[in-house]
């Protein structure tokens, strides 16, 4: 390089992710990430954020121990009886949960980590997929899908000893598979959400899929099939053969035949499905690869149309909605950034995607016909959980921006009341979808619960956008609108914004069990017309005081949500 | 006599034990092109902050055209611009809806918003995209961005933290022109800058703060008189309390950058290239 002399660096050194500049740049980015780590410690905040990820560890550990221990003894008995069909079930199983989630459920996944701004280093791409991977690994939904496999590979090593290494390698090989496959996917749905177009199809096959699943279920009923959550209690499962042998080519099929044979002392034939599973690996990481190989050359993802000499006219924006005021203003801005943000509509959306496609699920087991009774108010319930990051982060979007809404006459609580809006629509809207599917599944709920529902409405709006408002005030974080990530701070904020979501939960159920248990149907409703008054009041009490508070938070509001890493 | 358009007083801003800012009083006349000076972390951008409300002093008074900003925020920030060190840019709006977006937040009705939206586009030359984000601009792009918005309700004072950097040289000098318009007109520029020689050019009063204290403040003239008689161990005194400097006139005309340096630097510190001598490394 002109002008510098590079004898105190290792810029002779090879470019591979292993080479001594590589290694170094590992060696960085673990040390700058312990100190932010330790640095972050030093705050209240930090803190809260540590405290939340315990407690995240343990509830995901509850989560994933229970089927781990059925996977290592589901696979402990089909080692034990040579079973052919136990490896394939158990490893689709692990295939599909790690997968489905990761797609569906961001805060599973972990999202992407953020690299751009490792750009302005010497980065050599495989330097840069190794680390987009290693981020990778500690999100929840690969702790967990490792977790399961461990679990089967002990339940298979303990029925048959002399399988360990070979199982050993074909989970492992699996597992990367995984790795590589969910990495791949969320990178392309994000690359695929920053684009208008994409974005539209996306969303009608997301669309397409979730009313698709959502017919499937009651077919499943009416057809006389063996629902899949009935398994255990039917007579053994068959699958047709050409469903078998449609699945042996697939990546679970293939690690699944590749141990059976292992135990059937075929190795050739457990090489081979090795081999083929192999290829899956190259396959999952070529495209990954592929993505990857433009965001590590500064590839933008924004949704900057391209540049055009031709067209010069200066189109009149059409205001969105056509009334005046800073409130209105600032009903439209946060339209307009919701419209365009691909991963901020699939936040809403996916929530929505996941009740539709498990809302079939309530229709089983012993408790079904409470369930199927309270669906409008569980249904009210889970819309509301799609809006909580929105709501209790009401600021995290604004970036530079918020310095605006400082230097401007407008008073903060104008701003806040303008976002309470917008979200208040949002959540209408999810609202009547969710009513509407509510609807269509179980049929028009008794009056009483539906009256009781509304009133609980009255109730836990307020509560939330109060709640909500203190939290985006106190414990506020940065969002990129751009990408599908996990945001520093974000812990701590979605602790709280979770316990004040099953605190006003809980109010409700508080009201609503005794006297259901004492069979008076109609006494919720006043009684919790009475706590909306209340609720409403603490509201009006909170907004009233946003001025104050900000005042007294600005520099903590302007730091955290201007901040670029 | 006018009350001045910007009068601080005792203005102090600590960061725990740091002072950033240290008993800094300043009067600034309306209808001035006002330079605020300083070296890296000399309490420019954080001065500008506690003046435009995005921070809050530790002790001191702030009045902005008459008001005091502790009791009337408002109304002050009805009637001040700013472009300050972040920009404050909304980077998913396109440049025309964000400035529709800020003459609704100043309360411009939605005729005036439109019609000044236009103009500015035009004025500042960003009108050629009007799909594009304001996320995907180059930086001198965004600056002007940020400059018509400080600009669109019509302030009657305007604060400028760095508004040149990344500017082309055309746009720097169509901005230049409006800011002297401004002036004429009656409106104060209160401008923080690295580039002396701009704000030689269009400032006809400086300020100096170093190390949180305002170290000078005057006229060229008047900061050129006061150094020569500093040079000349005359006792005499660069920061004006509100009547002219004192000391001998100057022999030589001295630049600003010159004027900085020595007011900045201090004695036995006046050749930076020493500095880079000992990077003996660098080709």
């Amino acid at each position: 390089m002109a002008g510098v002399d590079a004898g105190g660096t290792r810029f002779t050194a090879r470019w591979g992710f292993l080479s001594p500049l590589a290694r170094g740049q590992y060696a960085a980015l673990a040390w700058i990430q312990t100190r932010m780590f330790f640095n972050g410690l030093r705050t209240r905040r930090g803190s809260v954020e540590l405290g939340a990820r315990i407690l995240s560890f343990f509830v995901f550990s509850a989560i994933a121990i229970g089927p781990s221990i059925g996977l290592g003894i589901g696979a402990y008995i089909g080692a034990s009886h040579g079973l052919r069909l136990a490896p394939a079930v158990l490893l689709w199983v692990l295939f599909l949960a790690w997968q489905f989630f990761a797609a569906l459920a961001p805060a599973l996944a972990g999202q992407n980590p953020e690299l751009s701004h490792l750009l302005r280093y010497p980065v050599s791409f495989g330097t840069w997929l190794v680390l987009f991977l290693v981020y990778g690994l500690a999100a929840p939904s690969t702790l967990i899908g490792l977790l399961w496999a461990t679990a089967i590979g002990i339940g298979v090593t303990v029925a048959r000893p002399d399988l360990f290494a070979w199982t050993a390698l074909t989970l492992a090989l699996f597992v990367f598979f995984n790795l590589l496959l969910s990495r791949m996917i969320l990178a392309w749905i994000e690359r695929w959400l920053a684009q208008r177009r994409t974005r539209e199809i996306v969303t009608a096959i997301f669309l397409f899929l979730a009313l698709g699943a959502q017919a499937l279920n009651p077919a499943f009923h009416q057809s006389g099939h063996t629902p899949l959550y009935g398994i255990g209690r039917q007579k053994p499962l068959h699958l047709p053969s050409r469903v078998w042998n449609v699945q042996r080519v697939f990546p679970p099929g293939l690690a699944a035949d590749s141990i059976f044979q292992a135990m059937q002392h075929h190795p050739l034939k457990g090489a081979e499905d090795m081999g083929w599973l192999g290829l899956y690996v190259f396959g999952a990481g070529g495209l990954l690869a592929l993505r990857l190989r433009s965001e590590s050359r500064g590839e933008n993802l924004s949704e900057a149309p391209r540049r055009s000499t031709k067209t010069r006219s200066r189109a009149r924006s059409r205001a969105l909605l056509d009334f005046s005021g800073p409130l209105a203003a600032v009903f439209e801005k946060d339209l307009r950034y919701l419209l365009r943000s691909g991963p901020m509509l699939y936040n809403l959306a996916a929530p929505l995607v996941m009740a539709v496609v498990f809302g079939g699920a309530m229709r089983g087991g012993k408790a079904s016909s409470i369930r199927v009774e309270y669906a409008l108010p569980i249904g009210m319930v889970w819309a509301f959980l799609g809006l909580t990051r929105l709501i209790c982060n009401n600021l995290g979007a604004e970036g530079d921006g918020i310095q605006f809404y400082f230097l401007s006459p407008t008073p903060m609580r104008t701003v806040i009341l303008g976002k309470n809006f917008f979200h208040l629509l949002l959540f209408l809207l999810e609202a009547v979808l969710v009513s509407g599917l509510v609807i269509f599944r179980f049929g028009l709920p008794a009056p009483s619960i539906a009256a009781a529902t509304l009133a609980w409405l009255l109730f836990a709006i307020p509560a939330n956008f109060a709640a909500g408002n203190l939290l985006s005030i106190n414990m506020p974080y940065r969002v990129n609108m751009a990408r599908i990530r996990r945001e520093t701070g974000a812990m701590g904020n979605g602790l709280l914004s979770m316990l004040a979501q099953f605190g006003i939960l809980a109010v409700g159920a508080a009201v609503l069990a005794p006297c259901a248990f004492l069979g008076h149907n109609w006494w919720p409703t006043p009684v919790l017309l009475v706590l909306a008054v209340v609720a409403l009041f603490v509201y009006l009490r909170v907004l009233g005081n946003v001025d104050r508070m900000v005042q007294s938070r600005m520099e903590s509001l302007t730091l955290e949500i201007m901040k670029t890493t | 006599m006018d009350s001045p358009a910007i009068a601080i007083r005792d203005l102090t801003r600590r960061f725990g034990t740091f002072t950033a800012v240290d008993n800094v009083t300043l009067n600034v006349s309306a209808g001035q092109f006002f330079g605020f000076l300083g070296p890296n972390g000399a309490g420019k951008s954080t001065t500008i902050k506690m003046m435009t409300g995005l921070l809050a002093p530790t002790s001191g008074h702030i009045e902005l055209l008459g008001l005091d900003f502790a009791t009337h925020p408002l109304e002050i920030k009805r009637q001040i611009g700013v472009v300050p060190e972040g920009l404050a840019l909304f980077g998913r709006l396109t440049a025309s809806e964000y400035l529709r977006f800020v003459g609704r937040m100043y309360g411009l009705d939605r005729t005036t918003t439109n019609s000044r939206t236009e103009e500015l586009l035009d004025f500042m030359n960003l009108a050629g995209e009007p799909k594009k984000l304001v996320t995907d601009f180059s930086h001198g792009m965004q600056k002007k961005l940020a400059l018509a918005a400080a600009v669109i309700h019509g302030p009657r004072i305007l604060f400028l933290d760095e508004p040149f950097e990344g500017v082309d040289a055309i746009a720097a000098g169509t901005l230049k022109a409006m800011l002297q318009r401004m002036t004429e007109r009656g409106a104060t520029i209160f401008l923080t800058s690295h580039v002396l020689e701009i704000v030689e050019r269009l400032c006809s009063h400086v300020a100096i703060i170093h190390q949180g204290r305002l170290v000078a403040n005057g006229s060229l003239d008047e900061l050129r008189a006061g150094v020569a008689a500093s040079s000349a161990g005359v006792p005499g005194e660069l920061v004006r309390g509100g009547g002219s400097l004192s000391g001998p006139q100057p022999e030589e005309k001295l630049t600003l950058e010159e004027l900085f340096l020595r007011i900045v630097s201090g004695p036995g510190s006046e050749n930076p290239e020493e500095a880079v001598q000992e990077l003996s490394w660098l080709a």
